[in-house]
This record gives C-alpha cells, sequence and structure tokens, in this order.
C-alpha cells in the first residue's frame, strides 16, 4: 500500500509564510502535500470528472487568500474548509440540488457502454462510498481512494485521530453492509444468473464477514 | 477483526481492504501541480502605495498619508461613539449569504454583504435571509433563516456563542473544547466535529452531529453525541440520553417519554425495559448514557445489557458502575470507540476554572 505521507522536511507553517512572500516553489510544495486531501474531500462531493478542475480551483482561490489565516500552522484544516465551501459552490452553480449521492448517476451515465467492466465495478463501488452519511465518507475516500493513513488524514484535517479511527471504523462497516446488500440483490435478479455460483460465493463471505 | 490495517496500513493486511484500494485507485489524484499564475499577487500591496501617485515627492507622500490616516481616524471615532451599543474587540468575519441579516446595533445590513460581529453583538436573521461567520483557525457557522445568534466570547482558547432560537450549522477545526454554543437548556461543546443546532421559541433543541462528535451539557446533567448520533434537549430538564438516528422508531419514542414525559415511576421503569430490550449493539451509546440517569434500583439491568452488547473492559466491576465509579465509567465508554473522554474532562475542568475565575 502506497500510503507513507511525504517526508516533511519543512513544516506547513513556513512553507505557507514563504508563500505569502511570493515564493512559488513553496506554493508548490503545500500543492504536493495537500493534492490529494483536496481531491478526495471533492471526490465526496463532486462528479468524479469534475474534480480534477475542482481541485486546481481550489488552490488558485487559496493562493492570494493566504494572508486571511492568521494561523499559518492551520493550513490543512483551511485549505479542506475552502474545498468544502467550494465544492457547494459548485453545486449552487449548477443548480444541481441533489446530493453527492445523486449527482454520482452523472458519473454512470457517462460511462460509455464499452467500458472496461473493471471501471464500471470501481464506479459503482465510489457510488456505494458516496452514500454513505457525511461523517464517513470523506474519510474513507482519503483512506481508500487517496491511499492516506489515518494519522495522516488526522493531521491533514485537523480532526482528531480518534474522529478518523471511527470514522473508517463505521465507514467501513456500512460499506460491507452495502456491499453485501448489493451483492444478495444482484444474485437475485434474472440477468445475473451465468454468475450465479460466483455470486452467491462472494455474498456468503461477505456476510460472513459482515456478522459481529 | 483488528482494523489496524485500516488505520495505518499496519498489522495483518485485509484482503477486501486491498482489493476496495487496488479498484478505488484509479480514481486517485494523478494530477501535477499547476502553472501558478506569475501575475498573482501573493501579498497585498501597501495601502499607501496603491492610492498615491509614484512620481509624487516623499514628503507630499507623506503629507498625504499623514492626512489619510487622520481622515479614517476621525471617521471611526465619529461612528464609534454614535453606536453606543456596539463592543469592542475581536470578532467573527460575517458574510451574508442570502437575503439581508441584521446585526443589533451593527452596520451590517442591507447594502453590506461582509462584516464583523462583534463580541456582545447578536446576528438576526429573517425567513429569507442566511449569513456564514467564520475566523480561520476556529471554523465556520452557517446560519439559516429564522435565527438569532450571540457572539460571547472570541479568542485565543476560549469561542463562545448563544443559540436563542433557529438553526446554525458548525463546521469546527480549532483544538476539541475551545469552541461551545450555549443554548436556553444546554451547552453544546465541540470536540472536533461537525453539527447541527436547532433551538425553537420554546427554547428546546435538537443536536445532529455529522462528524467527530459533541457535548451536550447542562449543570450536572450531560450527554455525548457522536456522528451519527442526535440528541434533544428541554429547558429546565437539560439533555436527553443521545441515539443513533438509525435506531428503530418505537426505541425512539420509548426514549423521548423516559427523557421528558411526565410519567409515574411505574411507567419509567416499564419504558426503560422496552428500551433496553429493542437496544442493538450500536445502540450502546444510548445504554451507557443510561446508567446515570436511572434509578439506583433500576441501574442493575441497565449493566447487564451494556455488558452483553460491550463487555467492560478490564478494571470495570459491575459494583463499581452501579455507584456510578467516575473513572470506570469512563473506561467503558472509552471501549464503546466513539471518542476519548478524556477531552470532555480537559474543557470540563477549564471551563470550571472559567466560571470561578469570572465571578
Amino acid at each position: 500500500m502506497s500510503t507513507s505521507p511525504a517526508p516533511q522536511t519543512t513544516d506547513d507553517a513556513s512553507l505557507v509564510l514563504a508563500a505569502r512572500e511570493g515564493d512559488r516553489a513553496a506554493f508548490g510544495d503545500l500543492y504536493a502535500r495537500y493534492a490529494r486531501m483536496v481531491h478526495g474531500i471533492l471526490l465526496a462531493r463532486v462528479p468524479a470528472n469534475d474534480v480534477d478542475d475542482l481541485v486546481q480551483d481550489v488552490f488558485l482561490r487559496a493562493l492570494p487568500r493566504l494572508c486571511d489565516l492568521r494561523d499559518a500552522a492551520k493550513f490543512g484544516p483551511w485549505l479542506a474548509a475552502i474545498t468544502r465551501n467550494r465544492a457547494n459552490d459548485f453545486h449552487r452553480q449548477t443548480r444541481t440540488i441533489a446530493a453527492a449521492t445523486d449527482s454520482l448517476s452523472d458519473d454512470e451515465a457517462e460511462l460509455p457502454a464499452s467500458k472496461p467492466a473493471s471501471t464500471a465495478e470501481a464506479t459503482r463501488i465510489l457510488s456505494f462510498v458516496r452514500s454513505l452519511p457525511d461523517a464517513y465518507r470523506e474519510t474513507l475516500i482519503l483512506r481508500l481512494v487517496e491511499g492516506m493513513t489515518g494519522p495522516e488524514i488526522a493531521e491533514r484535517t485537523g480532526l482528531t485521530p480518534g474522529s478518523v479511527r471511527v470514522n473508517l471504523h463505521r465507514g467501513m462497516q456500512q460499506l460491507r453492509e452495502k456491499l453485501s446488500q448489493a451483492a444478495l440483490d444482484s444474485s437475485i435478479q434474472p440477468h445475473s444468473r451465468s454468475g450465479r455460483n460466483s455470486t452467491v460465493q462472494d455474498k456468503n463471505a461477505l456476510r460472513r464477514r459482515t456478522e459481529p | 477483526m483488528n482494523d489496524d490495517y485500516l488505520w495505518d496500513g499496519s498489522g495483518e493486511p485485509d484482503p477486501e481492504i486491498q482489493k476496495l484500494e487496488t479498484t478505488l485507485g484509479r480514481f486517485r489524484h494523478q494530477g501535477q501541480a499547476p502553472e501558478f499564475p506569475a501575475d498573482m499577487p501573493l501579498r497585498r500591496p501597501r495601502f499607501w502605495r496603491r492610492i498615491l501617485p509614484s512620481h509624487w515627492s516623499l514628503g507630499l507622500r507623506l503629507a498625504a498619508a499623514t492626512a489619510v490616516i487622520l481622515l479614517i481616524v476621525a471617521i471611526g471615532i465619529l461612528r464609534w461613539s454614535q453606536k453606543p451599543g456596539v463592543t469592542s474587540g475581536p470578532g467573527w468575519d460575517l458574510e451574508s449569504v442570502a437575503g439581508t441579516p441584521r446585526v443589533e446595533s451593527g452596520t451590517f445590513g442591507k447594502r453590506a454583504k461582509a462584516g464583523k460581529l462583534g463580541i456582545g453583538q447578536t446576528l438576526v436573521t429573517d425567513s429569507h435571509s442566511k449569513a456564514t461567520i467564520s475566523v480561520a483557525e476556529i471554523g465556520t457557522v452557517n446560519v439559516e433563516p429564522n435565527t438569532r445568534l450571540r457572539l460571547m466570547a472570541g479568542g485565543k482558547g476560549r469561542n463562545q456563542l448563544a443559540l436563542e432560537r433557529g438553526t446554525i450549522q458548525a463546521f469546527i477545526w480549532a483544538a476539541p473544547g475551545e469552541f461551545t454554543v450555549d443554548t436556553p437548556s444546554a451547552i453544546a461543546v465541540d470536540l472536533g466535529c461537525a453539527y447541527t443546532l436547532h433551538v425553537d421559541d420554546s427554547g428546546a433543541g435538537l443536536l445532529r452531529t455529522t462528524l467527530g462528535w459533541v457535548g451536550f451539557k447542562l449543570d450536572g446533567h450531560e450527554a455525548f453525541i457522536p456522528a451519527g448520533a442526535v440528541c434533544a434537549t428541554r429547558p429546565k430538564v437539560g439533555p436527553g440520553t443521545p441515539y443513533f438516528e438509525d435506531s428503530a422508531a418505537s426505541f425512539r419514542d420509548a426514549l423521548s417519554k423516559f427523557d421528558f414525559a411526565v410519567i409515574s415511576p411505574e411507567e419509567r421503569s416499564a419504558g426503560l425495559g422496552k428500551i433496553l430490550a429493542e437496544s442493538r449493539q450500536r445502540d450502546a451509546l444510548t445504554v451507557w448514557h443510561l446508567l446515570a440517569r436511572v434509578d439506583e434500583s433500576d441501574r442493575g439491568r441497565v449493566y447487564d445489557r451494556l455488558a452483553t452488547l460491550v463487555p467492560p473492559p478490564s478494571g470495570v466491576t459491575r459494583d463499581g458502575i452501579l455507584r456510578l465509579d467516575q473513572i470506570m465509567l469512563d473506561l467503558w465508554w472509552n471501549q464503546l470507540d466513539l471518542g476519548d473522554v478524556s477531552l470532555w474532562h480537559i474543557w470540563e475542568r477549564s471551563w470550571s476554572q472559567d466560571k470561578t475565575s469570572s465571578k
């Protein structure tokens, strides 16, 4: 698993202070350090196809506002708040009232018929993650999609390690239940008859895993 | 299964999580750092550089700058003297999101889109208006329509709002315990979280946590509300027993009656039986809280039910819990894995000291 955080030879506060003075390399370092967090927070809220553009937009918004950040050491939580606000703005601008879980249908609609099954499966699983309560989906996406560890998520977002751990644990529990339910549903659909044996095996395996 | 692998990748790898990582990894951020525009101002130019022509001599610039400063000071003094109700000191940044939010005794109004909510000032939204207040190192609070919100304190280590009525959504990244909201029936203490708090015209409240956890307190009455849980509160009663939103309707009804209805001791005891019988493992949250809320004669069966749902950890005994030994209660709470109770006690100590010193 590629989850080890990049070594922080310079702390955030020093980079923020340097970036405020016009050091673009320092801001680039902050980008490298926080791009995954921003990407993950956005992916939990907006359609996947829009995320990359919004990541850059978030950093471009943050750059001129660095002077508003009173405590340079709180860059991560501050940037996370900007990111969440940007996701909210996105929905306001596009007049998408539906929650991110609904907007995921946009992602699915954009899947070409010839899309590889593995991509369709990934999109389907992502939709399950994004249907989880807010509390869990952001943390779970940072962990499973962006490959960040729990301690790293806590350090970057400013949440307490205890909260992150609980969110990961509960979120994973709910995700397993949803995957199990989906496997159960697909097993009783007529068109899935050809793969029935493997589906039933998967379902049983998931059941065993989710049983207390 | 041990969740060490989920937490930090250590321990025995979980094949299901590994498969999810591989499958979902295709969505991972791959982008390179963009070229940040060279002409984007990273630092605001000094005010006098923006307003004074560059060909002016230094003496002329100084004279003009002095005149401008004197003018600003004079205007400031004039405005301050015309607003006896406005307090000075640190405040929260205030932004209008919709309609015309109003700051009592303040200047934030119809034409202003942004301003400051000073300590002692009250923000009022009508049925069409919304606002956001924020401090960079504390967090953001969205203020919904029909809300009255007062800033009681702001500054290092202590930020206090009072929600008289209406709804707020708080997203807080300050250290646990540094942000509190007073309501007519309880104090909400942030312990690292995001939550929604509603207070109706009677002073009754409802707190719904979406991230992290929140403490709710009135006198000796306390409740801890983790993500996904809800807690109601009533004037003169304080916080009820928290519960997860996905619990059964009959469970929630029984709990509401137990907490707030005027019923006989027999009815109360019967209601408790129903709550315990319908509790799931996840409802250990509720059952743990009941330990300190039931009569001594009922505490034994609450203990037995909680021990079934979440076995007491080492160091916790039945006798100790029956006499409400605080250390044992804390140990058992931590066993629920919903938050570290030591954060709460740290806040309680500092809060008590604040109250004592302010008397």
